[in-house]
């Protein structure tokens, strides 16, 4: 166990490391990036349950808030909400397939949109028009990519998957 | 403790909700601050790291690709050169002449900034900020908050962005593409002025706006920083008009400004070492 700790603490490092590069700016389509950390979330929600996804949420959505201009916790609320809520369910009722994937990471990511927004709204600034520009491009390109790095993650927790018996 | 590990996703939850309320609630307090400074300075070595892998990369790779490019630009700079030689010869002469100049009409000298280079070491992570992170802060080269930052396009300076935060060996730039910015412009022939920001969270577009009525605005027209706000010097480049709008029932004027750099390919800026203007300083602190 203590080995998929480390490994999800490397992936969450090294998801925020690449997205935080200039680089990854010419992944921008229509003016958005897509976030690989929330995407690499919402697995370990769906793989590892309620309380290791919300764990993993927080403190990656501390990191988050740190390295980005954000006041603490307004990136961590969402990623954290969201790491419960997606845990609750998971892999036992959700089956893993391509289809399930995309739409439950649209799903989730227009969720963490509006919560996103309302927290902006009332902590910081925000306006209606996000919802257009950057919620639903951001989902869209959350819920593309999602699957391959589903597939990419269930080869390196393999093992750790079939203690969960999945 | 039956009940915490039993209960322990409830607990945790509450906990983190009740972290994340509160710390939002009392933003830039001495907590928060410091939270995010010790987390800042855990990310830091792993950015530069990041950053230097990739870049060591990117050499390599293109040690592969770009020979035929190479000996190309090769070409164009020498011929560059001799042109800067002719040009050289002229701006002493030139510049000889302004002294004289401003000698005999009493003006003020221009005063000149040094600057410092810098690398962009990292980006925002996420699409609702849009701040840039470079390789140089207080310990380096003394960079202090408020200091503009310029990049260069064709040898013309151009206005990146402002010094928001300074962490040990690195800062955080503002760019002006950024929602949050406010920056005092003009148009180059004109000099009618307006405010510039951002347009949009996903745009690399500004908008201009509080410009006089009474100016003709054109397609194309150059948009330089004004000085006002004592943080830009006068008479940096900025962008060109795309668009205006005249809405009669509105007493200003607004127009979209298309930055003359793109902000996704730069790699190397310059913060240029002037302070915000003390008194202007004072007024703000006053007015906070």
């Amino acid at each position: 166990m203590v080995i998929t700790y480390i490994i999800t603490g490397a992936l969450i490092l090294l998801s925020l490391l690449i997205q935080g590069h200039s680089s990854f700016d010419v992944l921008r389509l229509a003016g958005v990036k897509p976030d690989i950390l929330f995407v690499s979330i919402v697995y370990f929600s769906y793989s590892f349950g309620s309380f290791y996804g919300g764990v993993t949420g927080f403190l990656s959505g501390l990191l988050h808030d740190a390295s980005s201009n954000s006041p603490l916790g307004l990136l961590a609320f969402p990623k954290m909400l969201l790491g419960f809520i997606i845990g609750m369910y998971g892999r036992s009722i959700l089956k893993e397939n391509i289809l399930t994937i995309t739409l439950l990471l649209f799903i989730a990511s227009l969720a963490k949109g509006f919560i996103t927004i309302l927290f902006c709204y009332i902590f910081h600034k925000a306006s209606l028009s996000d919802i257009i520009t950057l919620i639903l491009p951001e989902s869209f390109y959350n819920a593309l990519i999602a699957p391959p790095i589903f597939f990419l993650y269930d080869k390196i927790f393999k093992e750790a998957l079939s203690r969960e018996s999945y | 403790m039956d009940f915490i590990i039993k209960n322990k996703t409830i607990i945790a939850f509450i906990s983190f909700t009740l972290f994340c309320i509160i710390s939002l609630s009392v933003q830039s307090s001495l907590f928060t601050l410091s939270f995010e400074d010790a987390v800042g300075m855990f990310l830091m070595p792993f950015q530069k790291l990041y950053h230097n892998v990739q870049k060591g990369a990117n050499i390599f790779w293109a040690g592969f690709t770009e020979l035929g490019d190479l000996r190309e630009e090769l070409q164009r700079v020498r011929k560059k050169v001799q042109t800067y030689d002719n040009i050289n010869d002229e701006f002493i002469v030139l510049k000889k002449e302004n002294i004289r100049l401003r000698q005999i009409l009493n003006l003020q000298d221009r005063i000149s900034y040094d600057s410092f280079p810098a690398t962009i070491i990292s980006k925002d992570p996420d699409n609702w900020f849009r701040t840039i992170i470079i390789n140089r802060g207080d310990n380096s080269c003394g960079i202090r908050k408020n200091m503009p930052v310029i990049s260069f396009y064709e040898e013309e300076k151009i206005v990146f962005g402002k010094v928001i935060e300074v962490k040990g060996s690195v800062s955080r730039i503002l760019p002006i593409i950024s929602k949050d910015m406010k920056l005092g412009v003009m148009f180059q022939e004109s000099h009618i002025p307006g405010l510039l920001t951002g347009s949009s969270l996903n745009s690399d577009l500004c908008i201009m706006d509080f410009i006089s009525n009474s100016a003709k605005i054109c397609f194309g027209d150059i948009i330089v920083t004004s000085g006002m706000g004592g943080i830009f010097p006068p008479g940096i480049q900025v962008g060109t008009v795309v668009k205006f709008f005249v809405i009669e029932s509105k007493a200003f004027q607004r127009a979209i400004i298309k930055p003359i750099i793109d902000y996704s390919k730069i790699e190397e800026v310059f913060v240029i070492n002037k302070e915000i203007d003390k008194e202007l300083l004072e007024l703000f602190k006053k007015e906070e």
